[in-house]
């Protein structure tokens, strides 16, 4: 008897091991099936491509059979972003789908330089207040109908009243039309006007309405032939585009955030295409793949607060400030002892290269921004400043203040993790100022991001996000730019020098000077309000033969900055 | 050795290694836990016996880190569900008719809403966490062992102890104190320790589902479902080992529970 019970135990441990491992809850029956599907991954399968068909209004899905015919003019892509709404004038902005569906007025091409679009050329005012486009006449919409300069007026007008756009049009006075010429007037000097009409899709005034979004009409490369929620959208090439025809005509793009998900799915050849993380990537290779490997302005840095607790509230009511982290001997002490070189290959396996700025590498870089580690330093920083560890547990004190601040990470983001750690240990072992780092959900970060430091990650290829990071006219917003509440006169002076200066050319040593002007800025040589750690490489698997073309360096997120240049890619014979 | 005897040892024993899971989680030194990106993604080894993850950091540490907080929290939901059990028990019947139906028919509603769902719920709206947690566990689990105390008490009830205490004029509450919770501590004790296991699976399954505890805490539920990611890649050992030392903890503490029912009412229970 007692021996078919330990029997009947150990089987009962087994099963209830392999439950367990298939993300079964206490009690099996009840466990909620679309919670376990979400949350594992493993347990759902990547949802075929074929099984749209249904709902695709007789369409066939791409094949995802993996077949390597002569060619090949189908493309599917494994992503971490299917939007919901494709309306150019009320979402998107830079690195989204604006560049496939819809034209701009102009462009950028890959080395980051303002290239012609929907206007075949453009003029600028000499006080720089008015800018006057010739549009091409062979534009037309996917519906057949001619692209007018009306329409981007409507464009341009809708955009600048519709709530959740993402560009501050606020600089612009009037946008008139006259014949093929679109004249826009200016209030004042904006340098990065021209990056801000690269990020404006043309929307056709005749077919625009609420629903738009739904059912979004361009006259770019790509049109939309169809979207399933949460699920995958599928794009078709635009035969009436006037610029080169893309050679991948069809484009699927398959929902699947999970780092696991996109493995396996490359695994089994379901995708031609996917994201990957640095882990996965050092760990795994996939037959009839290559690992993709993106330079990018994708920075990861920890945010320090710069004032000292007590400062007041946020907007929305959420204490401010730090008194570990206001001490800008310390923040720059952390800043020059931490290796990066060894951090990038520490914590993100080598794909990743230091960081120093939140625009490292782009025209409008302060190269002088770099600073070597330094411990020797970063130790006199702190001794000088009055942090010792007076108790000997290895974490310097100050009156009583131990120099020891969490750090919050989204939790779940791996990289961001591993790098936080990373720093975490070289600044514990090489100046005793400790680096807690813990994971925190988004909801929960919105509240503590003014007084707590956290990693956050930017990049993009527009400087007016470092006007937004450091300009003192953003404290106290609860938004992401500005959690660490800097602001200083100086800064604030080049900062504006640099947005009303008259072209992006001028512009260019107001922003390098915010960053260092030989005594202060923004940079870790200066005030140090973010600790900059690395720019992660952007990583993925692709499919042997598929060319991704030349794709401009990527700015955050490693999604839509690889199809950007969608149009360019092609199955190599 | 007798029966009683080996009964006891094996209690020890159990008690033993709960208690050192418990102590060895709980007074763990916050740099056990850091990463150590010499030692990633190790396999199982002599060194480190469940592996390490991609950070670095020992599994078998941060499995017993897991489970101390499942214990923690498994050991505040039982005793919290165990007392409503009692309260909920001895009120249907020491009561009148209809409150005995009454909270008969309330606990069929309950038994009829998959509570697992239930939890989620409740934990949802308590804004998740150790508290969503704690409350889910306790709200829902009280129902079995309230009918087996009511039972227990109808049984006592029609002794001719109580008919006598009550011809002296004690009051219905009297009467429940001295002479029927005594005899419930034997039950109540077993409830709580059977209840215990159960509180820590649903603790861990709402954790790895992403209703339970917060994503900071180093939780067992945590561990699982972040190992997730990595199976596909080979690495089994960072969920395998875990997820093993969980069922086997559940299988101690039921283990536990019987052996004590044995201890307490030798006549009733059976090893």
């Amino acid at each position: 008897m007692k021996r078919i019970r330990k029997i009947i135990a150990a089987a009962a441990a087994l099963t209830l091991a392999v439950s367990l491992l298939a993300a079964s809850v206490g009690c099996g029956p009840s466990a909620p099936p679309d919670a376990s599907e979400t949350q594992t991954g493993v347990s759902s399968p990547v949802p075929a491509p074929s099984a749209s068909t249904t709902t695709g209004g007789g369409e066939s899905a791409a094949t995802p059979d993996g077949d390597t015919t002569a060619a090949k003019t189908e493309v599917t892509i494994g992503f971490t972003s299917i939007p919901s709404n494709y309306d150019p004038l009320t979402t998107g902005g830079h690195g989204s789908y604006m560049s496939l569906i819809y034209s701009t007025l102009v462009a950028l091409d890959s080395d980051v330089n303002v290239v012609p679009d929907l206007a075949e050329a453009w003029e600028v005012s000499d006080d720089t207040l008015t800018y006057t486009f010739r549009l091409r006449t062979d534009a037309r919409f996917s519906d057949g109908e001619p692209v007018k300069a009306s329409d981007v007026v409507f464009s341009f007008n809708t955009m600048m009243t519709a709530e959740g756009a993402e560009i501050d049009l606020n600089a612009i006075d009037s946008v008139s039309a006259d014949g093929d010429t679109v004249t826009i007037k200016l209030k004042q000097p904006r340098s990065t006007f021209i990056l801000d009409v690269a990020g404006i899709g043309i929307a056709p005034e005749h077919l625009y309405s609420d629903d738009f979004g739904q059912n979004p009409i361009g006259s770019g490369p790509y049109k939309l032939a169809q979207y399933d929620v949460d699920q995958q959208f599928i794009l078709e090439a635009n035969e009436l585009y006037y610029g080169k025809a893309p050679q991948i005509k069809r484009a699927v793009f398959i929902m699947m955030s999970d780092e696991d998900t996109q493995l396996i799915a490359a695994k089994s050849g379901q995708v031609d295409i996917t994201l990957t993380s640095a882990t996965l990537a050092a760990t795994n290779t996939i037959d009839g793949y290559n690992l993709l490997v993106e330079k990018t302005v994708d920075n990861m840095g920890i945010v320090m607060p710069v004032i000292p607790a007590g400062s007041g509230t946020s907007a929305l009511g959420n204490p401010m400030g730090n008194d570990v982290t206001s001490d800008v001997n310390l923040r720059k002490a952390i800043a020059y002892a931490i290796d990066r070189e060894k951090l990038c290959r520490d914590a993100l396996n080598g794909y990743a290269t230091p960081a120093y700025s939140e625009n490292d590498g782009m025209p409008w870089w302060n190269p002088e921004s770099v600073i070597e580690t330094d411990v020797e330093y970063a130790r006199k920083l702190l001794d000088d400043a009055g942090w010792t560890d007076t108790d000997g547990d290895g974490i310097r004190e100050k009156n009583g203040l131990k120099a020891s601040v969490p750090v919050y990470y989204f939790a779940g983001d791996t990289a961001r993790q591993a790098t936080a750690m990373g720093a975490a240990n070289q600044v514990l072992e090489n100046i005793g100022v400790e680096l807690v780092v813990t994971g925190l959900g988004e909801e929960d970060v919105m509240k503590i991001m003014v007084s707590q430091p956290m990693v956050l990650a930017w990049g993009s290829a527009n400087p007016i996000t470092s006007y937004y990071l450091y300009h003192s006219s953003s404290v106290g917003k609860d938004d992401w730019y500005d959690p660490e509440s800097f602001g200083s006169p100086v800064v604030d002076g080049y900062l504006d020098a640099a947005l009303n200066a008259t072209s992006l050319e001028e512009a260019i040593p107001y922003w390098q000077k915010a960053q260092w002007d030989g005594t202060t800025g923004t940079s870790m040589r200066g005030e140090c309000p973010y600790i900059f750690l690395v720019n992660k490489d952007h990583l993925y698997w692709r499919r042997d033969g598929l060319n991704t073309g030349e794709q401009m360096i990527h700015a955050h997120g490693a999604a839509w900055t690889l199809v950007a240049n969608l149009k360019d890619w092609y199955w190599e014979s | 050795m007798n029966r009683r005897l080996s009964a006891a040892i094996t209690a020890g024993v159990i008690l033993a290694v709960i208690l050192a899971i418990y102590i060895g989680g709980t007074f763990l030194p916050e740099s056990a836990l850091r990463a150590d990106f010499s030692q990633k993604g190790l396999p199982p080894s002599a060194s480190h016996i469940f592996g390490t993850d991609f950070l670095g950091r020992d599994m078998f540490t941060r499995t017993v880190k897991g489970l101390s907080i499942s214990l923690v929290i498994g050991a505040a939901a039982s005793v919290i569900s165990a007392f409503i059990a009692l309260a909920v028990g001895v009120t249907a019947a020491m009561g009148r008719g209809w409150v005995d139906h009454a909270v008969n028919w309330f606990i069929d509603v309950f038994m009829s809403v998959p509570h697992t769902v239930l939890i989620i719920l409740i934990s949802v709206a308590l804004a998740r966490g150790v508290k969503g947690m704690l409350v889910g566990v306790a709200v829902t689990h009280w129902v079995g062992l309230a009918r087996i105390i009511r039972g227990e008490v109808m049984q006592i009830r029609g002794r001719q102890y109580i008919a006598a205490s009550r011809r002296f004029g004690k009051s219905p509450l009297w009467i429940a104190r001295k002479h029927i919770l005594p005899h419930m501590v034997p039950q109540f004790f077993v409830g709580l320790i059977l209840l215990f296991p159960h509180a820590i699976m649903h603790e861990s399954g709402l954790t790895f589902l992403g209703f339970g505890l917060p994503p900071e805490q180093p939780a067992i539920g945590i561990i699982l479902s972040e190992s997730m990611k990595y199976i596909s890649g080979g690495a089994v050992w960072l969920a395998f080992f875990p997820g093993l030392s969980l069922v086997v903890l559940v299988l101690l503490i039921d283990k536990l529970g019987n052996t004590i029912r044995y201890l307490l009412e030798p006549r009733e229970a059976q090893l």
